[in-house]
């Protein structure tokens, strides 16, 4: 797509060598087959997408098909989008930043790889039936129902998202303080062990059926559960994580004149950040299957219970799309959270490397 | 600088015993030290491994208590870690989750005294010549780039006694002659305290005003030599053979001359 100029020279000036320089120096020169390999690869979720396209405009229906034109558009703007990157990725080029086009380079085969899925699941579905249609319905289906049924949709999202966060939250919160003093200090310890022993192997699901029956509003309960789960996956994380802070960072800084308070918040919890946020990724993943039990099971909304009631109802359409909603959903926030860790622990960077 | 100040550094009859983990009987690792050392001095603690170097420097940054005895700066006794008594580790020990500049800074933000210090921080970094790294994690330093910043991280405060355990131990030769000179320079320019801990004779005989030898089981002071030779010295001088000489046979090495 944009062309690619040969490698930089050694610049005279090695002093003035920049961190794109040096990986460039350092990395072998392509030949001439690979980077028209390189090209090529670039085009090929472009290829995909028109092949795509073609798949669903030109193999005859097996089932009627209404609304034929959600899923034609939904392909063309993915298509389109890939396209813009691609611009903007060669016109980096051309101001002298390769970074862009390096990565479209290396994520363009996951792209062809999607849109030939698309294709592939729409032949399947649509056109030959080979999953029987009503339920396992095409895309075009599911993008229809999702955009007559978005307010719903919508609100149960926002729901989810609610719940979801609030329960995380606060577990984490209890999590941070029962975890960070259980670390430090032998007699929180001696107290918080056997709770967690005790509490720790039992699966979060287990909980719901005691919390419908207990709890006064299913919120609240819901809320607990998820808490539960996170505040357990911190609470051990953060406990290890300072539990293992190399004594000598503690000798050092108390002759450097640290507080007992600042050998807890400056050198045993910035010690324990990669354990502890370790901790809240799993929190986040407990989190996750702790709520849609929770809203498969009691709790009347959210997208759990949006996909069991449209289950009851056969409306197999609407259960996909909220299928697809809760996957985009935790696919954000765990690309969320991955953002905040290497923000966090950028400095180990140099240390693997 | 503020004017200097004269300090009292004593050990009177001090022991220290540790209890073993796995069995009922305890290590002494120290047995009747008694000392007395002055704001000037520079002391080169040597003798064989276990014999207590490490405790006495331990003892007297406060990091851990005497058994018996007492340890007293200016006859007050010492209770706990001040960074009046900065010490260097064997191990730089930077906190890897600060730039250097961070990791020099520490102590005064820790004292809340960052605010219009800055320029010292800065300073430090000139002095050890780290300016292209002030940005950088300990985890891109090499050895001898992080020995340096612990260095100044103790310094920054001018602590009254300086307390060196082995600094230059993980060092390469000629990082070690740099660092012998620079440490040399920063303790004559102050005059405080210095105690160093070391393996190598010549090291200490080439830094120290007050040269002490210590034997292991139980962990005691053997001999107290004063070496009033003026700096820099010659490490190929009569004198200064005839002290390793001394030394040496004092540690049970013969009279060779040979490094121990
Ligand atoms: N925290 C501790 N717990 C138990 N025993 C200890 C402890 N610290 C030191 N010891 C013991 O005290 C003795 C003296 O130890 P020390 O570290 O002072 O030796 P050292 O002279 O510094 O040796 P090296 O030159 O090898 O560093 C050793 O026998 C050691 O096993
Ligand atoms: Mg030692």
């Amino acid at each position: 797509m944009a062309s690619k100029d040969s490698k930089a020279a050694m610049p005279a000036d090695t002093e003035k060598l920049t961190r794109q320089q040096l990986r460039e120096l350092e990395t072998k020169e392509k030949s001439k087959g690979q980077r028209i390999l390189d090209r090529f690869i670039i085009a090929l979720p472009f290829l995909c997408g028109l092949a795509a396209i073609c798949e669903y405009c030109f193999i005859p229906n097996k089932s009627p098909n209404d609304n034929p034109y959600t899923y034609l558009g939904a392909l063309i703007v993915l298509v389109l989008a890939y396209l813009c990157y691609g611009i903007f990725a060669a016109m980096k080029l051309r101001a002298g930043d390769k970074t862009v086009i390096e990565k479209y380079r290396y994520k363009a085969p996951l792209y062809a790889a999607l849109f030939l899925l698309l294709a592939a699941y729409d032949y399947l579905t649509l056109k030959t039936g080979v999953l029987t249609q009503p339920f396992v319905p095409c895309m075009n289906y599911i993008l229809n129902i999702a955009w007559i049924d978005r307010a719903y949709l919508l609100e149960c999202t926002l729901h989810t998202l609610r719940l979801l966060f609030l329960g995380y939250f606060i577990g984490v919160a209890v999590g941070l303080v029962t975890g960070i003093t259980c670390g430090y200090s032998e007699k929180a310890r001696y107290w918080v062990n056997p709770i967690i022993k005790f509490l720790g192997p039992i699966p979060t699901a287990t909980w719901i059926p005691i919390i419908m029956v207990v709890a006064t509003s299913l919120f609240g309960g819901a809320v607990f559960i998820i808490a539960l789960g996170s505040w357990f996956a911190v609470t051990v994380a953060s406990m290890t994580g300072i539990q293992n802070v190399d004594k000598s960072f503690f000798e050092a800084a108390k002759t450097l004149g640290a507080s007992e308070r600042q050998l807890v918040f400056r050198v045993a919890i910035p010690h324990a950040m990669p354990s502890i946020l370790q901790g809240c990724t799993q929190a986040m993943s407990s989190a996750c299957t702790a709520i849609m039990v929770a809203e498969m099971m009691g709790v009347k909304a959210g997208l759990g219970w949006y996909m069991a009631w449209a289950k009851s109802w056969a409306s197999y359409d609407k259960m996909f799309a909220a299928l697809f909603m809760i996957c985009i959903i935790f696919t954000v926030v765990t690309k969320v959270l991955d953002k905040i860790k290497r923000h966090v622990l950028r400095w180990q960077n140099g240390v693997v490397k | 600088m503020e004017a200097k100040k004269n300090v009292v550094l004593t050990l009177e009859n001090v022991s220290k015993s540790f209890a073993k983990v796995e069995t009922d009987e305890v290590t002494h690792a120290l047995n009747c030290v008694d000392l007395t050392m002055h704001s000037g001095e520079f002391i080169s603690l040597v003798g064989p491994s276990g014999c207590g170097k490490s405790t006495i420097l331990r003892l007297i940054a406060g990091l851990i208590t005497p058994t018996t005895g007492k340890v007293c700066v200016d006859g007050k006794e010492i209770t706990e870690p001040s960074p009046e008594r900065g010490m260097v580790f064997q191990k730089p020990t930077l906190f890897p989750w600060l730039t250097v500049r961070d990791n020099i800074g520490f102590s005064l933000k820790m004292q809340g005294k960052l605010k219009g210090n800055e320029d010292k921080v800065e300073h430090m970094i000139d002095v050890i010549g780290l300016q292209e790294f002030r940005e950088d994690y300990p985890g891109q330093l090499s050895g001898g780039m992080a020995q340096r910043v612990a260095l100044v991280r103790s310094l920054i405060n001018e602590p009254d006694i300086l307390l060196l355990d082995e600094p230059l131990g993980a060092l390469d030769a000629f990082t070690r002659m740099n660092m012998q000179d620079e440490i040399l320079k920063i303790w004559q320019k102050r005059g405080q305290l210095a105690i160093m801990v070391t393996h190598d004779v010549d090291e200490a005989i080439y830094m120290g005003t007050r040269v002490i030898v210590m034997d292991a089981n139980p962990g005691r002071v053997v001999s107290d030599i004063t070496i009033p030779e003026p700096f820099p010295r010659d490490r190929s001088s009569d004198s200064f053979v005839r002290y390793r000489n001394e030394i040496l046979n004092k540690l049970h090495y013969g009279g060779k001359g040979q490094n121990a």
